[in-house]
């Protein structure tokens, strides 16, 4: 089994570099937007205007709440009917994704800010720093440190989640699977090395992540 | 030259609660330029809390403050805090310096930010009081590298940056360990001779014992005892105040 290993790889080599570009670009959109989005949805949830707090509530309790593949199935279907504009499969489904990822990184930022000691808002309070040269200058620094690591397991998480995108034919690495399995009816050699390259592109990330972390980490 | 006879805060009937608790029972008390005021009483008698209140750490829910002949309790008010803060400095039991910021930015950071010092005006002022509180050798270190009394020594200079009329110091030797109480009280006796108001709530009674002008006494909510310390400490006028200090002092 393991010598048809090199022997898919050089017939169908350029499906997987193609399905692993798809996933790195979905993940890549993925992670930015779900990242800006989130951080946004935090600070909407830790204002003090409660409606804005429920909004943000009910938001992530729904998106927390039902599975992602469903999520996605509802913005293929939903979000062409009522866009002024015509928006590709792909698109659909990268929206979906960031959707779901804002809800879950939502979490990680708010815990990170809030893990930071009360002390400290304090302190730069009783200084007469106002409170938004406090969440600036002295919280938001503290809770990146908190943030980062939880947010490179959600990012982890991201690329991975990009494999439901297969479900509706977009090129990514399951579907590079699936095309290959279905040309070759081999399916395991076929899977591993689509398993192989997801490990790369997690393992690569995790380093990275990790190397930012040790650099923030020097100064304390 | 200090003013002594200006009143630089006036509480009047200053009560809070929390939740079903009542912290504060309706507190008054003034207090002068140069005074220095210690707060005693067994803990949960809402001495932190009243402290907290002055620059309104703590939202009271009745009565008022007033600083500096202004009003700054009240709704009206609130827009006006953070300027007031700038002449309140804070002194916390847990020092809460800023671990992310080495010592000297510690101490610049407010005074460039809200009173838009330059920096070189900024480090150069903090410099001289590192100097004083024996900590210049460490500017560039991180707070982590500090030793407890070292970070609340650190404390105190960045409250100073401020330039503030009155020091409020929370339980400042609390949460060191034994042999870094005194280098830490040396700084505030320099501080208190030097003629800043303060108010200390503390259980060093010693030390309220030496630099106070007034003990305040508080038992749930309320003062029950003020007067200089030879009179809070060696005539007390209430039954729960005797306990208090036969409890606390060997």
């Amino acid at each position: 089994m393991g010598e048809l290993i090199p022997a898919i790889w050089q017939k169908y080599g350029y499906v997987y570099i193609q399905g692993a570009w798809g996933t790195v670009y979905i993940a890549l959109l993925t992670v930015f937007f779900g990242t800006i989005l989130g951080t946004l949805l935090s600070f909407l949830r830790l204002s003090r205007v409660r409606p804005l707090q429920w909004i943000v509530q009910v938001y992530i309790w729904i998106l927390r709440g039902t599975p992602t593949l469903l999520q996605i199935y509802f913005f293929y279907f939903y979000l062409p009917r009522y866009l002024p504009f015509e928006m590709s499969e792909r698109a659909c489904i990268i929206t979906a994704l960031v959707v779901n990822a804002s809800a879950y990184v939502e979490e990680v930022i708010r815990a990170g800010i809030q893990a930071v000691d009360r002390g400290q808002t304090e302190a730069a309070r009783s200084l007469g720093m106002t409170a938004r040269h406090t969440m600036t200058r002295i919280v938001l620094p503290q809770a990146f440190k908190n943030i980062l690591p939880a947010l490179g397991n959600e990012f982890i998480v991201m690329i991975k989640q990009a494999s439901l995108a297969s479900i509706f034919f977009i090129v990514e690495l399951t579907s590079a699977f699936k095309t290959v399995q279905s040309a070759t009816f081999i399916t395991i050699p076929a899977l591993i090395i689509s398993g192989a390259i997801y490990l790369a592109l997690t393992t690569v990330l995790s380093a990275l992540m990790k190397l930012v972390e040790k650099r923030l980490q020097s100064n304390d | 030259m200090i003013d002594r006879t200006k009143e630089l805060i006036k509480v009047t009937d200053l009560r809070k609660s929390f939740g079903k608790l009542e912290v504060l029972r309706g507190i008054s008390q003034n207090i002068f330029v140069g005074d220095v005021v210690s707060i005693i009483g067994p803990s949960g008698s809402g001495k932190s809390t009243f402290l907290r209140c002055l620059n309104l750490l703590e939202v009271p829910d009745s009565g008022s403050i007033v600083f500096d002949g202004q009003e700054i309790t009240g709704r009206k008010n609130a827009r006006s805090i953070d300027a007031t803060r700038q002449k309140i400095g804070m002194v916390f039991q847990h020092f809460n310096v800023f671990p992310h910021l080495k010592v000297i930015d510690n101490i610049t950071l407010a005074p460039m930010l809200e009173k838009h010092v330059d920096r070189a005006a900024a480090e150069e002022q903090a410099a001289e009081l590192l100097r004083r509180v024996g900590l210049l050798d460490k500017r560039n270190e991180y707070p982590t590298r500090l030793s407890g009394g070292q970070k609340q020594r650190l404390a105190i200079v960045r409250a100073l940056a401020m330039e503030p009329e009155v020091i409020l110091f929370d339980e400042p030797t609390s949460a060191l360990d034994p042999e870094m109480v005194k280098e830490v009280l040396d700084v505030i006796s320099d501080l208190a001779r030097s003629g800043m108001t303060i108010l200390i709530v503390t259980h060093e009674m010693g030390f309220a014992k030496r630099v106070s002008d007034t003990v305040l006494f508080i038992d749930e909510g309320q003062i029950l005892e003020s007067g200089t310390p030879e009179e809070v400490f060696e005539e007390p006028k209430t039954e729960r105040c005797r306990a208090f200090l036969n409890q606390v002092l060997y």
